[in-house]
């Protein structure tokens, strides 16, 4: 944006009170340094070639800070673990479903763990376009943490688009076998009332279910 | 260039020490590429901290060992000794406060006298504050010194990759080295600690029981 309004100012001419500065402060500087290192391009892997993409929305992670040592009876903060999309990623063999995210830009992963059909997403208090769960092992970096992760979306439709894909991308994660079915039912029936109780605070979501 | 106390690896690596005044942002600009946590509260930086820094690039991993240098004199310590064998450089000042602008000068002299011809990128931080006191065309110091100028925002993220990788180009004398995905390996499949997990869920209701911070954010509109 501040690229933009520059390029504009040099366009309408100089300002006399700034000097007469009529460039792009932030230009490639014009300088040659003998190289430290030679650097060949390489064939650098995503990890995410054999597998589709079935959901992708923008949002912004945190992860639960708890206090440690001395502080450790303080209450503990959540704390910003990166903006970017957040994606939902089925392997094309195994069919089995990670939640990947990684920070804009930088491209660095900021979540990596199965959508277990264990994990169960809460409110977080005073926001209704946010979630939290508890991941028991999160593999965005080395070595593996448990994690307490909140995710915050632009509005309330994209975090409960968020929820509904999330909810099934469990349930195929939770195997196909025959024998299995009357289990998931049973699974089934505990999120649907939470989520009723939850619909009798929340308007907007009763809206929107 | 790594401390004794510090894994070597075997990809390029390189010390990469930033200064300027005390509350610009150097410690919160470096924490924000380290975990992605935006700080707030303000603690001086005593001595100095470093953290390696790892960057996926098209080129392969490369690392900045991040010399975080007290910005307040007397907090200062060894200063002369930090920049020693330094190979790039980040000069940090606060667009909201022209005073830390104006030591733009002595902070680029005392690295370059330890410190001759390394790639130097000069970063004004805060840029998402309104009411800026250093406008975008009064920053000049960096032309007569061949600096890279960048308007950055540890807050808002505005920039906030373009010093890592302006340095990386120098430092590989390549203008074409970009950031590309870091490698996500498969998580493995572990089975559901039912048990542990149930102690989770306790923290869970607690950590649900906290507020996010600042949900003033457009970033993800």
């Amino acid at each position: 944006m501040s690229e933009q309004k520059e390029e504009a100012v040099k366009v309408g001419g100089e300002n006399p009170e700034e000097g007469g500065e009529n460039e792009n402060p932030e230009e490639e500087a014009k300088v040659d340094f003998k190289p430290l290192v030679q650097l060949k391009e390489v064939d650098v892997q995503s990890g995410e070639e054999d597998e589709d993409v079935l959901f992708k929305m923008r949002a912004k992670l945190f992860r639960f800070d708890k206090p440690q040592g001395k502080d450790k009876d303080a209450p503990g903060q959540w704390k910003e673990r990166g903006t970017g999309d957040v994606k939902f990623l089925q392997h094309k063999e195994s069919k089995k479903i990670r939640l990947l995210m990684r920070r804009e830009k930088t491209y660095k992963l900021c979540a990596n763990h199965f959508i277990y059909p264990e994990l169960k997403l809460e409110p977080n208090v005073g926001s209704d376009r946010s979630w939290v769960w508890s991941c028991p092992m999160d593999y965005a970096e080395e070595p593996a943490t448990p994690e307490l992760f909140a995710i915050r979306f632009a509005n309330v439709e994209n975090a409960t688009l968020f929820k509904q894909e999330f909810k099934k991308a469990q349930k195929l994660n939770d195997g196909k076998e025959a024998t299995e079915e009357k289990k998931d039912e049973k699974k089934e029936d505990k999120p649907i009332e939470k989520d009723l109780e939850k619909l009798s605070v929340k308007e907007d979501e009763k809206k929107s279910e | 260039m790594a401390l004794p106390n510090q894994n070597t690896v075997d990809y390029p690596s390189f010390k990469l020490v930033i200064v300027g005044d005390g509350g610009t942002g150097k410690t919160t600009f470096v924490k924000r590429h380290l975990t992605g946590e935006f700080e707030k509260k303000y603690e001086p930086t005593i001595g100095v901290e470093v953290h390696p820094l790892d960057f996926t690039t098209n080129c392969g991993k490369i690392r900045f060992y991040c010399w975080d240098t007290a910005g307040q004199e007397k907090f200062g310590g060894l200063r002369d000794g930090y920049y020693i064998h330094g190979q790039c450089a980040i000069i940090m000042f606060d667009v909201t406060s022209r005073l830390t602008y104006k030591n733009v000068p002595t902070w680029h002299r005392d690295l370059c006298r330890v410190c001759e011809n390394i790639p130097i990128v000069l970063c004004g931080n805060k840029v998402d504050v309104k009411n800026r006191q250093v406008k975008a065309k009064q920053v000049t110091f960096h032309r007569k010194k061949n600096l890279q100028y960048y308007e950055i925002s540890a807050k808002s993220n505005y920039n906030f990759e373009k010093p890592f990788l302006y340095l990386a180009r120098k430092l590989a004398g390549d203008p074409n080295i970009h950031f590309v995905e870091a490698v996500a390996l498969k998580p493995p499949e572990v089975t559901f600690d039912l048990a542990m997990q149930q102690q989770h869920e306790a923290e869970l209701a607690a950590a649900a029981a906290q507020p996010l911070p600042d949900d003033d954010d457009d970033l993800i509109e």
